[in-house]
């Protein structure tokens, strides 16, 4: 069953043409990678879905629902998370504010905090810290939880092994696996390894539009195909 | 119309003006016209306001760079006239034409435009906004304080009448047949075909004569190769940095120029004034002032100012306090029948509510005209002119110009 | 500013800016040089009647700046119309402490009906505050940000001559201090106070403990409420909490009228000080400072705002005792202020608290 459903948007900043029609589609309880050149529009993809870029035209449909015109808050509520690039954790916050901050029930709070801590046990140790003083590595750790005691059904995650050491991808590698059990997500990566290995299905992006889809498995056989759109 | 034509128009529509008002004035229509329109000493104000504002503009709207205490030039420039005039000033005795008092104030602003620059041009946005109001309201509160300016200094300081009876003339220095006085009671009339000029007029032309001159000349420097770095560090500062723009230098240039011509124009209002209070000049309302003039006029639009300036003055007038002459309180007040205004509605007469709605309020509807363009005229009057008539359109004010 | 006949004025510093050299206070101008100075200021009485004042001031100062505070870390908005506010808190809470108290009121009541005040300007404030954000400044924030700093600009211009209209109507003086209100303070705030070695004013004792109280508020508010978690997430990264389900334009409209109702009760408190006072310019008066105070601690921190006031305010009663006592500079407590500031861009530009780079844009 689709669960999100792009049907050719158009994004500007400013005046620059960013998407120029992307149409995909995302099933309920698929892991789907998008991927491409840096600049091509796989950022501005997610942002688009969450309105905080809306565009211009074109129809974004979440569970048969109409998320253009929403509000960023009203489609995080429909169960929309984010995982962004850069990670965009707050700095000042500690560590258990960072996840509170992200679980919309009161009630659950207590939950998402075990939740989070039994995922990345080092969270727990660093708990009271503020968010800023954690390693990059670790920074990582608290974006993907954030993300993950959000009770989301779709999780949009961009790049998250950018900049991360081996081992730690193989961490976030793992979390985002053991997420993907519950959770439908729509991955933005450059490690077309770790990307291939999560995803059931692909989307290549160039220039703002979509020039290749299908099966992981069969792309994971031939690397070709995708490499011609990857390298510079 | 070519853009040149406009300024030609405007120039001689303004030189009409004294012309006019008084013709008006004078006719059936007499007492409408002087509710309608600005007096003159009001036209002269908004000249050498007008300079104010454009200089403020020639910085803040091209650079993006606020300049939030630039008044500290205006005031520079008129304090610097009044203390020359009452000898307080080594080198330049009191009985200096006016004319190099006048370029010495602007060079003296422009001094204190390379001190406060330099320290201030190593931050931007708010920050830079707020050092310069820190620079600006220092020099306030040390000018209130300073005992040397005069015997009352939070009063401010006149042009002594022992030291320099005569108003200061315009003209060619040193050369008696080409100068002429300015000054609402110390400036010269001129009688021409049977025709007597007042000091206001007279002051008009002369004062627009300086005001042209400096504004011809920050013109050019706008549509001059440095002009165009200007913009483009308003648009983008670290792109102009990656041409290899020394943006710095060009920066401290652009200020120092806006600096002189802020100096001037101070210079000018106490040339005609003859006297100055730390209020009218170094205080941060008087920089509101001009920031009012520039976002009716239109940010970044060098002539728009002096249109927003005669925008929010006529506003001024038109609502004045009773006893200052024109506007529309004494003109309600002798047109309306006594019927009428002793009459009663929920307890307050007639002429009782026009007092208290007009009397001296002109601010509360000057505020409320500002904050309408804001939300509907963001490019001013000039700027939407100009995209109306499909002219140069005035870029839009960059987003980084307030980056935090 | 005020008539000298408050006893408070004795040391109450500001307000001495606007004597002429040579009035009531030119007995106690020492005028024996530095060092004398120096050595008379050290007292340990002189000291600590200084660090009464300091606090004093320091907690005025925050009460000023806090709202400015919350209003610039979240919206990104330099609310210029801050200090109009804290004006028109002034004259509202000043007139409900004129309508209420009675010549026969004692003390109690009319600390009381103070806190009756508090509430009432609290209230219409943050209505104001949510009026002015609904109605104007929510259209602009897609603007570039100086569009929003000019509209609060305007706003300003238009509240300042509104003002004006009401109190001339009601045949009060808008430039000068509303004396009335000045005397519905309870006598023992009125007084010195002797405590051991200092001798204080017992106003500067109750906007110590107001100042206290509204910081400890406020602090409490941001760490231990989960719309605290929202205001302070958001001022950080609006996006992104918008990404997380908060629905930031909402935080956006609470906390301008939070900022705006703190600034009103500022305004309250200064209604009882006579070196402030309730009058039309108290708005620029009080603007001032909160700017200089929220640039040192940092735009938009709220520990930053508590320290700026804390050095401000100290700096400003130790300039204010030197130029009572030792030096005629009339100028040297609000050049000092200026100064602090200057030195502070200079040296660190995001000031004290401030992060380099907020957001990660």
């Amino acid at each position: 069953m689709t669960l999100l459903e792009l049907d050719g948007i158009e994004t500007y900043y400013g005046e620059s043409h960013i998407l120029e029609g992307v149409s995909l589609s995302v099933g309920e309880g698929e892991v789907v990678a998008l991927v491409g050149r840096n600049g091509v529009g796989k950022t501005t993809t997610l942002r688009s879905i969450l309105q905080l870029t809306p565009p211009r035209e074109g129809s974004i449909t979440y569970r048969d629902e109409q998320l253009v015109g929403l509000e960023t808050h009203e489609v995080a509520d429909r169960g929309v998370g984010w995982i962004p690039e850069d990670r965009r954790i707050f700095s000042q916050l500690t560590v258990a504010e960072n996840i509170r901050v992200a679980v919309p029930d009161r009630a659950a709070v207590d939950a998402a905090l075990s939740l989070a801590y039994d995922t990345f046990p080092i969270l727990e140790e660093r708990q009271g810290q503020d968010a800023g003083t954690l390693s990059g590595g670790q920074q990582q750790m608290l974006a993907l939880a954030r993300g993950l005691v959000g009770d989301n059904d779709l999780l949009l995650v961009d790049e998250p092994s950018e900049g991360l050491a081996p081992q730690i991808v193989a961490d976030v590698g793992e979390a985002l696996a053991e997420a993907a059990r519950d959770t439908t997500l729509l991955l933005v990566e450059q490690n077309l390894p770790l990307a291939l290995d999560l995803a059931d299905r692909f989307y290549v992006l160039d220039n703002g539009r979509v020039v290749d889809d299908g099966d992981a498995e069969e792309v994971s056989a031939d690397s070709d195909r995708l490499r011609r759109y990857l390298s510079a | 119309m070519s853009r040149h034509q406009v300024r030609v128009l405007v120039v001689l529509a303004l030189a009409a003006y004294p012309a006019l008002y008084h013709l008006l004035t004078q006719s059936p229509v007499g007492v409408e016209a002087e509710t309608l329109l600005p007096r003159m000493d009001t036209m002269v104000a908004l000249l050498y306001f007008g300079l104010f504002a454009v200089s403020f503009d020639f910085i803040s709207g091209y650079t993006g760079y606020l300049s939030f205490g630039h008044a500290a030039f205006y005031g520079t420039g008129a304090y610097f006239v009044v203390l020359v005039a009452n000898g307080k000033i080594p080198l330049v005795p009191s009985g200096t034409p006016f004319m190099i008092t006048l370029l010495c104030a602007g060079l003296v602003a422009a001094l204190l435009a390379v001190g406060i620059g330099l320290v201030s041009f190593r931050l931007s946005g708010v920050y830079f906004a707020m050092i310069t109001l820190g620079f600006a309201q220092v020099l306030y509160v040390f000018v209130r304080g300073l005992e040397w300016i005069s015997s009352n200094p939070r009063d401010g300081a006149s042009v002594s009448g022992s030291t320099h009876p005569e108003g200061f003339e315009v003209g060619v220095p040193f050369v008696d047949g080409l100068n002429l006085a300015i000054g609402p009671l110390s400036g010269d009339t001129v009688t021409l075909l049977g025709h007597t000029l007042g000091t206001n007029a007279v002051s008009f032309y002369l004062v627009g004569a300086v005001v042209l001159a400096c504004y011809l000349a920050m013109q050019r420097i706008i549509h001059s190769p440095f002009g165009q770095v200007m913009v483009a560090i308003r648009d983008n500062e670290e792109r102009a940095e990656a041409i290899g723009y020394d943006t710095f230098r060009y920066k401290m240039g652009a200020f120092v120029t806006s600096g002189f011509f802020a100096g001037v124009a101070g210079g000018l209002f106490a040339g005609f004034r003859r006297s100055v209070t730390p209020e009218n000049t170094f205080y941060f309302l008087v920089t509101g002032d001009a920031l009012l003039a520039s976002i009716i006029g239109g940010f970044g639009t060098l002539a728009g100012p002096i249109f927003g300036h005669f925008f929010d003055e006529s506003i001024r007038e038109f609502l004045s306090p009773a006893g200052q002459g024109g506007g529309l309180l004494p003109y309600l007040q002798t047109r309306l029948s006594e019927g009428v205004l002793s009459a009663e509605v929920g307890g307050l007469t007639v002429e009782g509510f026009i007092e208290a709605a007009l009397n001296g309020h002109a601010s509360l509807y000057v505020g409320i005209v500002f904050v309408l363009f804001v939300l509907y005229v963001p490019n001013g009057l000039v700027g939407a002119a100009r995209d109306r008539l499909g002219g140069p359109v005035t870029e839009k004010l960059p987003d980084r110009l307030w980056d935090r | 500013m005020t008539a000298v006949a408050d006893p408070a004025l004795a040391d109450a510093g500001l307000a001495l800016a606007d004597a002429t050299p040579g009035s009531v206070f030119a007995a106690s101008v020492l005028q024996t040089g530095f060092f004398a100075g120096l050595a008379e200021f050290l007292r340990p009485s002189n000291l600590a009647g200084v660090l009464v004042n300091g606090l004093a001031k320091s907690a005025l100062f925050v009460m000023i700046a806090a709202g400015l505070s919350l209003i610039f870390g979240l919206l990104g908005v330099l609310n210029f119309a801050h200090g109009s506010l804290t004006m028109i808190g002034a004259y509202l809470g000043g007139l409900v402490m004129v309508v209420l108290v009675g010549g026969a009121t004692g003390a109690w009541a009319r600390l009381g009906y103070f806190l009756v005040a508090l509430v009432v300007v609290f209230a219409a404030l943050a209505v104001l505050g949510l009026v002015v954000e609904v109605g104007l400044i929510r259209q602009l924030y897609d603007s570039p940000p100086i569009y929003q700093i000019l509209l609060t600009f305007g706003v300003t211009l238009v509240l300042e001559e509104l003002v004006r209209i009401v109190v001339s109507f009601y045949g009060l003086q808008p430039i000068s201090d509303w004396q009335e209100a000045l005397g519905t303070k309870p006598a023992f705030l009125a007084r010195q106070t002797t405590l051991g070695p200092v001798t204080v004013r017992g106003l500067a004792l109750f906007e110590i403990l107001l100042g206290a109280l509204t910081v400890v508020g406020i602090w409490l508010f941001l760490t231990r409420t989960r719309y605290g978690l929202f205001i302070r997430a958001g001022s950080e990264d609006d996006e992104m909490a918008a990404a997380l389900g908060i629905d930031v334009r909402r935080v956006f409209t609470v906390v301008f009228a939070l900022g705006s109702a703190l600034a009103g009760i500022a305004g309250a408190l200064l209604m009882w000080d006579p070196v402030w006072g309730a009058s039309v310019p108290l708005a620029a008066e009080t603007l001032l400072p909160a700017f200089v105070v929220v640039i040192i601690g940092g735009l938009g921190t709220f520990r930053g705002t508590v320290v700026g006031a804390v050095i401000v305010g100290m700096a400003d009663a130790v300039t204010t005792w030197w130029f009572v006592n030792v030096v005629t500079w009339t100028w040297l407590p609000e050049v000092t202020v200026f100064l602090i500031l200057v030195g502070m861009l200079v040296v660190r530009p995001q000031g004290l608290y401030g992060v380099e780079e907020v957001g990660g844009h």
